[in-house]
């Protein structure tokens, strides 16, 4: 299968280092903390942060720093065909897990003590790249919810298809069997949080592979400073100074 | 949601009782809509609507199957509701359960008809590819992104809106194939028809609160609330469903003065939602 033609064009018109359009808004969900919905070309996400406050289970609460608590889940019309089980199931579950892990490396969670904060990720159309744009979600979410934070997190995955390396997978291109790296960055502090990757690859391509995701989290990361800077423009605005 | 204190839920209540609620509307106002349809790629059909700080959306997806046995010439249609995490932390795990069900069920006697059919928003003889062995079974889907009240009012609109948005491809099943099996079936024809929604139905919650009766309630009032009534009411003002909510017992008189003020507010929701998903329909083609 073809996955890149012999110009240079992949199945959806994209470059091989070219990312998807990218499209956010802050504070959709009116009466959560924080909230903003992330879109990576179709895949469209919408994440809602409740927090801090009370912790709802007391055997859970964490004297000496905030309970970071992740859900995940997929609406029965978000993928081409109806899925069965929205909530619970193994991969939902999973994918929960590693939000929860890459987000709570990166909030101050010891200035909260003895708190619980929520952070509920809604995926509204999946197309490929569900994970990085659930995390790119949650970090504006956050940012709107003025957690405080050591930095944002971004996320990008990026694949190797017809020997090319390939930047946002789409699920078409997902689907080919072949490798899927995603990476999570602490842009300003250039540090690495998150790193999966399923089938294979020879090590010197996966540098690569990894770079070109790295070079794509920074570009997510340039898009959302923009985001935020306008969003705080807004408020200044709206409050008259 | 934080509770009320005694005094806020005074001011709640006598803002009611003179007409004047606490965001400014009267008591059959409706907060601003607001439509966007196309919003789910994968789907056949969907729609978002705003209805204040309360966010649904609605999917519609096709599905080719078999008809049911007695009923050859047309296609099913399920309808389910669900709750995201994202609109409140209470929804989260299996807490959105009870909510769900609750408005699922209240959407499938609005919308689906009775057994025999009769009474649905939609024809489903317009899903039929061939009579007796083929047809699109439609999925029906609500999701509840943010809840501040009146959600059956605003799920019934995406609903409405939704299958307004929906495109159902053209299947030419080649003449002569053998249609016990699977047969091929060519859905490569880009040509779509479209569903006649002029039927659907829109659904109106009048909330009593003391001796009054308000309109598109938001949360906090909803908690003021003795009780619900939710009435289905289509174009002809004829009445396709009537739930009620809420453990206060009303006087029958009461309730049929509710049926008449529901049906009186349907007709100016009907032609906003009319107008709004036109409006939508025309942005859609656009981009």
């Amino acid at each position: 299968m073809e996955y890149v033609n012999p110009e240079g064009i992949r199945e959806d018109g994209r470059r091989p280092l070219e990312m998807r359009h990218l499209h956010a808004e802050i504070g959709t969900v009116a009466r959560a903390d924080g909230s903003a919905v992330f879109e990576m070309g179709n895949t469209k996400v919408i994440a809602a942060v409740y927090g801090p406050r009370e912790v709802q289970n007391r055997s859970q609460q964490l004297n000496d720093q905030a309970l970071v608590r992740c859900e995940y889940t997929m609406p029965n019309f978000s993928t081409g065909d109806r899925m069965r089980k929205p909530k619970g199931d193994r991969r939902s579950t999973e994918i929960s897990l590693v939000i929860r892990q890459t987000m709570e490396a990166c909030i101050l969670t010891h200035l909260m003590p003895r708190s619980q904060i929520d952070i509920f990720v809604q995926v509204l159309s999946a197309d490929g790249g569900t994970r990085s744009a659930c995390i790119n979600a949650a970090t504006l979410a956050l940012a709107d919810a003025g957690i405080p934070m050591r930095d944002l997190v971004t996320s990008c995955s990026a694949g190797y298809l017809n020997s090319t390396p390939l930047l946002d997978l789409s699920y078409f291109e997902d689907s080919a069997g072949g490798p899927d790296v995603t990476v999570g960055i602490l842009p300003k502090l250039d540090k690495v949080t998150l790193l999966q990757m399923d089938a294979r690859l020879p090590i010197d391509i996966f540098e690569n592979v990894v770079q070109l995701a790295t070079e794509g989290c920074k570009a997510v990361a340039n898009y959302i400073h923009e985001v935020l800077l306008e969003n705080t423009k807004q408020l200044e605005y709206r409050r008259g100074l | 949601m934080v509770g009320l204190s005694a005094g806020e839920k005074h001011f709640i209540q006598g803002g009611i009782a003179q007409d004047l609620r606490a965001d400014g509307r009267k008591r059959l106002n409706y907060r601003p809509i607001y439509v966007e349809t196309g919003v789910i790629p994968q789907a056949d059909g969907s729609a978002k609507v705003k209805m204040g700080a309360t966010e649904v959306i609605a999917s519609v997806k096709l599905d080719l199957a078999r008809p049911n046995p007695s009923q050859p010439g047309k296609g099913k249609v399920s309808l389910f509701v669900s709750c995201s995490a994202t609109a409140g932390p209470m929804f989260e795990g299996r807490g959105s359960e009870e909510l769900s069900t609750e408005l699922s069920v209240a959407l499938q006697r609005c919308l689906l008809g009775g057994k025999s059919g009769a009474g649905a928003a939609f024809d489903p003889s317009c899903l039929s590819i061939v009579d007796g062995k083929l047809c699109w079974d439609a999925y029906i889907d609500g999701l509840v992104v943010s809840a501040d009240g009146n959600l059956l009012d605003a799920l019934g609109a995406a609903i409405k809106a939704a299958l307004t948005n929906t495109r159902v491809p053209v299947a030419n099943v080649p003449a002569g194939a053998s249609l016990d099996e699977d047969p091929d079936v060519d859905l490569s024809s880009q040509e779509t028809t479209r569903i006649d929604t002029s039927g659907v139905p829109v659904i109106v919650t009048l909330t009593k609160v003391g001796r009054h009766y308000i309109v598109d309630a938001t949360s906090e009032e909803e908690s003021q609330m003795s009780s619900a009534v939710s009435v289905s009411i289509n174009k002809e003002r004829r009445i396709c469903g009537l739930t009620k909510r809420g453990g206060a017992g009303l006087d029958p008189s009461i309730i049929l003065d509710m049926i008449s003020v529901a049906s009186h507010v349907s007709e100016q929701l009907m032609n906003k939602l009319d107008s709004e998903i036109a409006a939508a329909e025309a942005d859609e083609q656009d981009t």
